[in-house]
Parts: structure tokens; sequence; C-alpha cells
């Protein structure tokens, strides 16, 4: 056994005393091909990897709002209905609403960044900017935080700001969905809405990107 | 029955060999056990919970709900219905709370007593990798009932995800298999990493981490020294150290059925199937203080790098993963910071009175941790004192001052034993006499 042994590394020993220079090349060449087969193998896996991040399909419950959406509420015994404007509480809390679309009747709540917040304010406290979009004091504004992605859910009723369950990020809705305090970056955008047959009805889509700031 | 066992599989030897092995004796030596029981339970009721478990988010129909909920939640309603099955799956839940306790405490255990120390780096480091594997898996676990409490819990962790420049984006898809909530992919791919990958990869870092401690052998306190240098001194592996793991074991899963009768876990029912709204949430205590973190930094700590298309450093990247990150490998490099003397292998535990910078140094980052934890509660009532200001006042002096208190009160009770060598003191009989048996 021993004598195996000593022989094989008499062998190798040999080798290199032979040909240095040769022996050199062919290592350089293996590690080469090792080097370039793995990084092959790496690059492939990069590519079956990427069949892992799951294709977005479009159904009629997860397209995005667009104009001309009738605002339905989102939860609660009348789930699907048509909000009406009389009855929002002036001076909040907020309602949480979803876009139905009026063609076929879909209420597009399948995707959350169709949430959309409603909230009735005194007309005469609302900015101009924000007036402008807003139907007989009533304000809309896309639901999810920009911080986080959660619904904006909570209502400060002495300050008249939304606030985030999550983090608690307050946006005021007189002013264009600033934010007034906690950690989110940007303010929620508005909903440009007008009232026809005592619906509230999407005149276009959110006056900014909505869903969690990324 | 034992010879013919023993003539084919050479039992005497491995009896000899590993079933005599010495364990030292210490009361704190049990909280690594203590984990390991918790895994154990968690994958006994774990199993139990697949074979009723339905991962999916298809609308079914439940009795006493007007709308179809999602057959994730459904299946929860009916493992509750089980005989049993609220119980257990509590246990599930209490479980994984006390795995990720007991782990931080055999963490803390080790780090005081400069059981760290070469020549076990790489067990401190596999041991770190174990603790955040393991939160990691309760938090895939989180959204598997699919309660609006839950969704909102996971719909944060994938905002946290997201924010890592450049690739968060990518990751949070494959993680949570799509958007979180509204992806069909999330409750499958999130169930297959909590019940099957996630865990492997567990076991195999608990095989590394028993094997290499098998092969380092355990720290000891220091009378073993005195008692017999050199040597290792406890109880062998069989039958005593067994007997009393297995009794650790059974108080173990009774007091957790116990917890779990008393307290059952996160009633699905109470915070009802996905809905609009978000619910007022807490993460679970392991997470408020990245929570806390994540309420009092502003939005304005962002800046973005504009290459390769635009990499957004934000506030929820620096409070949800770059403060962990940051803890989580200065404590891996622990082990590269000790100067001890010497080229000297750790074999004994170190009083954490003579190391008065490394206790305090630790106690300090504890109180950086529970004064991060009170910052998620920012916004309560009762908790109106607590402004933004005031939180970051807290996390940046408390700590510090900590560090000095607890240093001056350490030297002024045993400064004066610093430079001596250690003395070791009999608890019970005359002095040597352990010595002599």
């Amino acid at each position: 056994m021993a004598d195996y042994e000593t022989k094989i590394e008499y062998d190798i020993h040999a080798y290199d005393d032979e040909e240095p220079a040769a022996n050199a090349t062919r290592r350089a060449v293996l590690q080469a091909a090792i080097g370039v087969g793995l990084a092959g193998t790496l690059l492939s896996t990069l590519y079956v990897g990427a069949g892992l991040v799951p294709k977005k399909v479009v159904t009629p419950e997860n397209e995005p709002l667009a104009a001309g959406d009738i605002l339905v509420y989102a939860q609660g015994d009348n789930k699907g209905k048509p909000i009406s404007p009389t009855d929002l509480k002036p001076g909040g809390p907020q309602t949480i609403a979803y876009p139905m679309n009026p063609k076929n009747n879909v209420v597009k709540g399948g995707d959350p960044n169709n949430t959309v917040l409603l909230v009735k304010l005194e007309a005469g406290k609302l900015s101009p900017e924000t007036a402008k979009n807003a139907a007989e004091g009533v304000v809309a504004y896309s639901g999810v935080c920009k911080h986080l992605g959660c619904i904006v859910s909570n209502w400060e009723a002495s300050t008249q700001d939304f606030v985030c369950p999550c983090h608690q990020g307050h946006y005021d809705p007189a002013n264009g969905g600033k934010v007034v305090s906690g950690p989110p970056p940007k303010p929620i955008p508005q909903l440009p809405i007008k009232i026809e047959n005592n619906q509230i009805v999407a005149t276009a889509f959110f006056l900014g990107e909505p869903g969690k700031e990324v | 029955m034992y010879q013919w066992l023993d003539e084919r599989l050479d039992l005497t030897r491995l009896n000899n060999k590993l079933f005599r092995k010495v364990f030292p004796v210490h009361h704190t030596f049990f909280l690594g056990e203590i984990t390991l029981f918790a895994f154990i339970v968690l994958v006994l009721t774990g199993v139990f919970l697949t074979l009723t478990y339905e991962p999916s988010t298809r609308l079914v129909k439940v009795e006493g709900y007007p709308d179809p909920v999602q057959a994730a939640y459904a299946s929860i309603l009916y493992i509750d219905s089980l005989p049993f099955g609220a119980v257990i799956r509590s246990v599930h839940h209490w479980s994984a709370h006390i795995m990720i306790a007991a782990a931080f405490l055999h963490l803390l255990r080790i780090l005081l007593s400069g059981a760290y120390k070469k020549p076990r780096e790489l067990n401190w480091i596999i041991g770190i990798l174990m603790l955040v594997t393991s939160i990691v898996i309760a938090f895939l676990g989180y959204a598997l009932p699919y309660d609006n409490y839950a969704i909102t819990a996971t719909r944060i962790g994938h905002g946290i995800a997201e924010s890592v420049p450049w690739v968060g984006v990518a990751v949070a898809q494959i993680m949570f298999g799509g958007d979180f909530p509204g992806s069909e992919h999330n409750i499958p791919r999130l169930y297959s990493l909590h019940v099957l990958w996630l865990p492997l990869a567990l076991m195999g870092l608990i095989g590394a981490h028993l094997l290499l401690m098998v092969k380092q052998k355990h720290t000891q306190p220091k009378y073993a020294e005195k008692v017999a240098p050199g040597k290792i001194l406890g109880v062998p592996a069989l039958p005593q150290q067994g007997m009393m793991s297995g009794v650790l074991f059974l108080v173990y899963v009774a007091v957790v059925f116990l917890i779990a009768g008393g307290f059952l876990a996160h009633p699905v029912e109470a915070y009802g199937p996905l809905s609009a709204n978000t619910p007022n949430v807490k993460p679970d205590w392991y997470f408020l203080w990245i929570y806390g973190l994540l309420k009092i930094i502003p939005s304005s700590f962002e800046f973005t790098i504009p290459l390769f298309g635009g990499g957004k450093f934000g506030p929820e990247f620096w409070g949800g993963v770059v403060i962990p990150s940051i803890l989580l490998v200065g404590a891996m490099l622990i082990p590269f910071f000790s100067f001890t003397e010497g080229n000297v292998k750790q074999r004994y535990l170190e009083l954490p009175s003579r190391h008065p910078r490394r206790t305090s140094l630790t106690i300090a980052g504890l109180m950086f941790l529970i004064m991060s934890t009170m910052a998620g509660y920012i916004g309560d009532t009762g908790m109106e004192w607590l402004t933004i200001g005031r939180a970051w006042l807290l996390i940046i002096l408390v700590p510090i001052v900590t560090y000095f208190v607890s240093f001056w009160i350490m030297r002024a009770i045993w400064g004066h034993t610093w430079r001596d060598e250690p003395q070791v003191e009999f608890i019970s009989g005359p002095k040597g006499s352990a010595a002599d048996d």
C-alpha cells in the first residue's frame, strides 16, 4: 500500500520535472475550462430563476382604474353598491371604495392599488388645487400608503387627517394628500371626480402613480 | 437482541465513542436544547397542520360568511374545528415564539461567557445564521392563515424587501410570488418556503452546529480546571445527560401545551378574511424594534444613485434592512475582535463580571433594542409623551449612558478582582473535596 502511494507521488513529481512549461499551460487551460463552465452554469441559473417572478395576469377585476369608473363600497353591508355622496358623513371618517367598470359592472378590487379613499369635507376648507378635482366637498385619494403599501384606513378627527395604521403616516385630504407627519415619502395622489346621477364617477386616472413608492 | 444488533452494528463501540461523551453541566446550557426542542415541536405540529391546510387563495363558500373566502383562510377555520386543532395550531405559534426567544438567550449566554472565542468562531456564525433563518421562517409563515392581520404584516415585509436598491423588486417578487397581496402565486410560494425549503436549510445548519459542538467540545465552568485540569468535567451523554434532556423535553411539551390551551394564538375569526381596509397591526415582539425604527426614520433620509436605472436608498431600506444587517454582520464579527492574549483556545466560561467592556456593550445593545421597540408604540393611547424626536433621543442616548453606568457599577463592585487570577469557590462541601473524588 505504502509503496503504491510513494509511486504515485513519484510519478507526479516526474511530470513536473519533465515539462514544467507544458504543465503550466495545461493547468491554465483546465482552470479556464472550469471557470467558463461555472460561469455558464450560473448564467443559465439566472435565466431559470427569472421564471420564479410570476407574470402579471390582467383580469377584469385587476385592470387599473379608468376615467368613467363608478366608485362603489369596497366592504361592509353595501359592498359592491355605488356610493351616494349624500351617504358620506361630513367631516369624515373616510369611506373605502373600489372603482367599478360601468360597461360590465365588474368591481376592480383585484388590485390593491385601485383602492380609493372618499371623504366629505367643508368645501371652503379645501385648497384651491384640491377643490378643482373635488365635487361638492367630496375628495377622493388613492388609498395605498406611499410608505409600505398598507391601506390608509384610520381617521384623525381632531386634525381631519387620514392616518395609516401601519406606521402612523398622516395625510391631509384638504391639501392634495400632503404628508403632515410620519414616514411616508410622498403625498397620496388625488383622484379627480364628478357627481353624476347621485353616483361618484372618476373623471381621470389618479393625479400621480398610486401604490407604495418603489 | 442487543447482541444480534451489536454484532452487526458494533453498538458497543458507538456507545463508548459517542454516547459516553462527557457533557458539562450548567443551567444556562439548556437554552440551546430548549431551542432544539421548540424546533422539534414545530416540525411535529407543522406536519399535522400541513395535512389539512390548503395553500391556495381560490374562493370557497363558508357557512357564516356572506362572501366567498380564500381557501387558505377556510382551511384554518377547518383546522380550528378539529379535535385539539386550535390547540395544535397554537402550540405551533407559541413554539415559534419560544424558539426565537430561547435562541436569542442562548446567543446572549455565549456572548456574555466568551464562548464564541477561538476555536468556536464558525459555530458562532452558524448560530447567528440559524437565528436569522428561524426569524425568516416565522415571518414567511405569518401570511399562511390569510386573515386580514397576517396579510397586513406580510404586506409590510413585502414593502421592506422592495425597498432594497436595484434588486429589491425582483427579490420581493421571487420571495412572495409576485405582488403581495394580489397574486395567486403568493400563498403557494410562501408555503413551500415556510414548510419545506427553509426548514431543510435550518436542519442542515442545526446538523453542522451540533457536529461542530461535538468536535470542538463544550466550554465548561471554570471550576472544572481546578477539579480536573485539561479534562472535561460533566456527565455522560447516556444515560445521565439523555435523561435530563428527555425530562426537559417533556417539561417543554407540557408547558407549551399549557400555554396553548390557555391562550389560543392568532384568532383568525376575529381578524376576518382579506378586506379592503388595513387593521391596526403590530408585528410580533421580535420585529417590534424594526417596526419602531421604521416609524421614526423620516422620509427625508433618501437619496438615489443614478446608475443602472437608479438605485433608491429610502427610509424603509435604512430601517428595515441596513440597521438590522449592520447589527447582524457586527455580531458575526465579534469573535474576530476579541483580544485574548496569546494563541490560546477558549476552554472555560468567562465570568461577565470580569469582562466589563463586553458585558456593558451587550447591555447597551439590549437597551438599543428595547428603546427601538418602545418607538414602535408611538401614536398609541397613553404614549402621547413619546414623540418622534424624543424616541430618537432615547435610542441614541440611553445605550451610551447605559454603557458607562454599567461599566462604572461593575468597576465599583468587581474592579478589585479584575487583575487577579479567577478564584474558584465550591458551593458545597469542604474545599478540594470534589478533586479528591
